[in-house]
């Protein structure tokens, strides 16, 4: 997993308990890098999975629900360092629908060795979207927080069903529904 | 928090820092020398294919240079070869003719004919395929000559007459007045059509008119020419027209089981009027006939005379300019002589002349003459070194023109003109109106003679019958009957005198002199129309080196039977 989690997903912790509290997380969490990391490096997600649980431990918060936060707090890092993917797009959908068309296409040029997960989108209705998220890591919790945000990106309002995808491991089907805009 | 109360960062969070610094810069550092290495791969790989593409590009050239010279190399073996069997095949062809001639027995006739048949189809194979060649080669080009399309036609039709059975009758041309007298086009190339048209339309057809019908409209060049064969024969069917015109195709003939040719006349025509900007096609219905016919665009030199007396002032007008002039006519030979000379005398030219080229050469002065006309072969010196000689003595401004009259081969004789710098060469047989055209324009009066269209003759001597109609009619523009006649038998006499001169060279093995001999009687007799010796005396000039001595006395047999022909023609004529 690229680095850039790993820096942002502190960076969050810091922001929303402090240095101190992330020194102490990552002293106290045994982490193979000592929690070093840098954004152009490549960690093992088991890391990432070890640093929620330990921050979800700490603050007594559900690993799930701070996966969503940071889900929020990375699309809020993507609008900021990589804009140009939300230029030309009106819709949270329109954006969603670029992740797997546009966006990793690109992150493959520069990172050919990225293990990327797979977004199929399919407009399932007017204002409705499925998106089938697959990946064999355990991330369907992020993929919602950045959903939502990006929802609230584009001055949206949805509801947002989660369910596993049926006879298909590693795979879940976000069903967004648009209520307002 | 606290960062707000200390602004100094924990041990813990600084070795983080640090360690995350040492590996982002090691990765940096591995990512510089991939990069740095896949840039080595990519130089190293563009080069190789920059060296590829040269090799290739180099393999590429040697290759299409090979092919391209083993297709010139093809061609230029096609034509050659071609060349060389045109000439023992006309001796050939001749030979037999000679013994069809003579032979009284049915059955060797038929045979014989049938060994004509053969003879004629490969020389037509022959002539398609060197043409083609030529074609494929870039080496046909167009001449632009004044062509005088009405004299072509009865040429085309008088020649296909003699090889068609019961061609006289079968074959009709009807030209439109509409049809420009002389315009300006490649006449041997349009001949070659017309003939390959005519000699198809007689091929795929057993009975029935075979009708030339020619006409023009008006067009941007000057006139559209249009030209129509039609027959009724077998006929072609819509699927074989498709291909009709392509190399090498030919529609299966079951009127004959003799060899049909290479398929290439039609594809040959084709490309000939096209490379001439002109369309050809055919109309045919299947066992109804079929009518190919050609378009093409000419330039129109001389429009139809609306009546004959606009003619006869133009042709007054010619006579002006041409009369008084001063000529020297360097010829040899007799007949050329007479005929020459009479043809001046109707021009009211003073004519001078020179027996041969060291004569001619001796009688030149500048300002003596206005023009020379130089026969080419003639004893002592022929006539382009008399030519060279002329042009070597006297500075350029001072020499009249001179024009070369010869039956030689064109092509060669044309280049050899050039060289000695010769004006314009006139092909014998001359008629009176060519030479009147030729001298007309030499002198510089560039204008142009009255056409006739073809003359009916009323009763006409017997002798006539038996020369060729265009000569016919042009030795009747300057001549009267009486005096065609009287040249008719001093050609006969000196035709005799000639062929024994043949004969004795011939039986003393020298067939040089023999071939020499046989040229000038081939020369005269054209200039008469007189075509079936001058077409035997062609045969003898071509193949007198290699005949034995049975060949020798069946060639002379034969020509003295044409002579004999003309002899007794000659006494019911003027009985």
């Amino acid at each position: 997993m690229k680095g850039v989690v790993f820096v942002e997903l502190l960076a969050m912790a810091e922001d929303a308990f402090g240095e101190d509290v992330v020194d102490t997380v990552i002293d106290k969490a045994d982490l193979a890098h000592g929690g070093a990391y840098t954004a152009v490096g490549n960690y093992p997600c088991e890391e990432l999975v070890k640093i929620v649980d330990a921050f979800s431990a700490h603050s007594g918060l559900s690993p799930e629900l701070l996966q969503r936060k940071f889900g929020h707090w990375m699309m809020g890092f993507f609008g900021q360092h990589y804009p140009a993917f939300f230029e030309n797009k009106s819709s949270s959908f329109e954006m969603l629908e670029a992740v797997d068309q546009e966006i990793h296409v690109e992150v493959l040029k520069l990172y050919p060795d990225a293990e990327l997960p797979r977004f199929e989108t399919d407009r399932t209705g007017e204002g409705q979207l499925e998106m089938v998220y697959s990946s064999p890591r355990p991330l369907v919790s992020f993929c919602h927080g950045l959903i939502e945000a990006c929802v609230e990106r584009f001055d949206e309002t949805a509801e947002i069903a989660i369910e596993t995808t049926p006879a298909q491991n590693n795979s879940t089907t976000f069903r967004i529904d648009i209520t307002g805009r | 928090m606290a960062s707000e109360q200390d602004d100094r960062v924990s041990r813990s969070r600084y070795e983080r820092e640090k360690a995350a610094r040492k590996e982002a810069e090691a990765l940096l550092e591995g990512k510089s020398r991939e990069l740095f290495l896949a840039n080595q791969r990519l130089s190293e790989h563009s080069e190789i294919l920059e060296r590829t593409v040269t090799e290739r590009t180099s393999e590429l050239r040697i290759a299409l240079d090979k092919a391209e010279a083993a297709s010139a190399m093809r061609a230029r073996f096609i034509a050659t070869m071609s060349h060389e069997i045109r000439t023992p095949l006309g001796g050939l062809l001749g030979m037999i003719d000679l013994m069809y001639g003579d032979e009284t027995d049915p059955a060797k006739r038929e045979l014989l004919e049938y060994a004509k048949t053969s003879g004629e189809a490969l020389k037509r194979i022959v002539n398609d395929v060197l043409d083609f060649s030529k074609m494929e080669a870039g080496a046909f080009q167009f001449e632009n000559e004044k062509v005088d399309i009405r004299a072509l036609i009865g040429g085309v039709l008088a020649l296909a007459a003699a090889s068609m059975p019961g061609g006289e009758s079968r074959l009709r041309s009807s030209i439109s007045p509409t049809v420009p007298p002389i315009f300006a086009g490649d006449a041997t190339r349009i001949r070659q059509v017309l003939a390959n048209l005519v000699s198809n339309a007689g091929r795929y057809s057993t009975e029935g008119q075979i009708e030339l019908r020619a006409f023009a409209s008006p067009h941007e060049k000057g006139a559209l020419l249009r030209v129509e064969i039609e027959d009724q024969g077998i006929g072609i069917s819509a699927e074989q027209q498709k291909d009709l015109f392509k190399d090498f195709t030919q529609v299966p003939n079951k009127l004959t089981s003799a060899a049909q040719g290479t398929g290439l006349g039609l594809a040959i025509s084709r490309r000939i009027i096209e490379g001439a900007d002109g369309k050809i096609g055919v109309f045919s219905e299947p066992g109804v006939g079929s009518t190919f016919w050609f378009e093409l665009p000419v330039e129109v030199l001389e429009t139809t005379q609306p009546s004959k007396n606009n003619g006869k002032t133009k042709l007054r007008e010619v006579k002006a300019q041409v009369e008084g002039a001063r000529i020297l006519l360097a010829e040899d030979n007799k007949i050329n002589q007479k005929l020459l000379l009479t043809f001046l005398k109707r021009m009211n030219v003073n004519a001078e002349l020179a027996e041969n080229g060291r004569v001619a050469v001796e009688k030149f002065a500048p300002g003596k003459y206005d023009l020379v006309l130089m026969d080419v072969a003639m004893p002592e010196m022929d006539g382009l070194e008399a030519t060279r000689i002329i042009r070597d003595s006297w500075p350029a401004e001072k020499i009249p023109p001179i024009v070369v009259l010869t039956a030689h081969v064109l092509d060669a004789i044309h280049e050899d003109s050039a060289r000695v710098g010769i004006d314009r060469v006139l092909s014998k047989p001359i008629t009176f109106g060519d030479l009147r055209d030729a001298i007309s324009e030499e002198l510089g009066a560039h204008d142009t003679p009255d056409h006739h269209t073809p003359r009916q003759f009323g009763s006409r001597p017997a002798i006539f019958v038996h020369l060729s109609n265009p000569i016919l009619e042009g030795l009747i523009e300057s001549m009267s009957e009486n005096e065609v006649i009287a040249l008719v038998e001093e050609f006969v006499i000196d035709a005799r005198r000639l062929l024994a001169a043949i004969t004795a060279n011939l039986r003393r093995g020298e067939a040089e002199a023999a071939a020499a001999e046989a040229h000038a009687l081939k020369g005269m007799s054209g200039l008469i129309g007189a075509l079936g010796v001058s077409e035997l005396a062609g045969q003898l000039e071509q193949s007198a080196a290699y005949l034995d001595a049975d060949s020798i006395e069946e060639v002379i047999d034969a020509l003295s039977g044409q002579i004999d022909k003309l002899d007794r023609a000659l006494s019911s004529s003027t009985e």
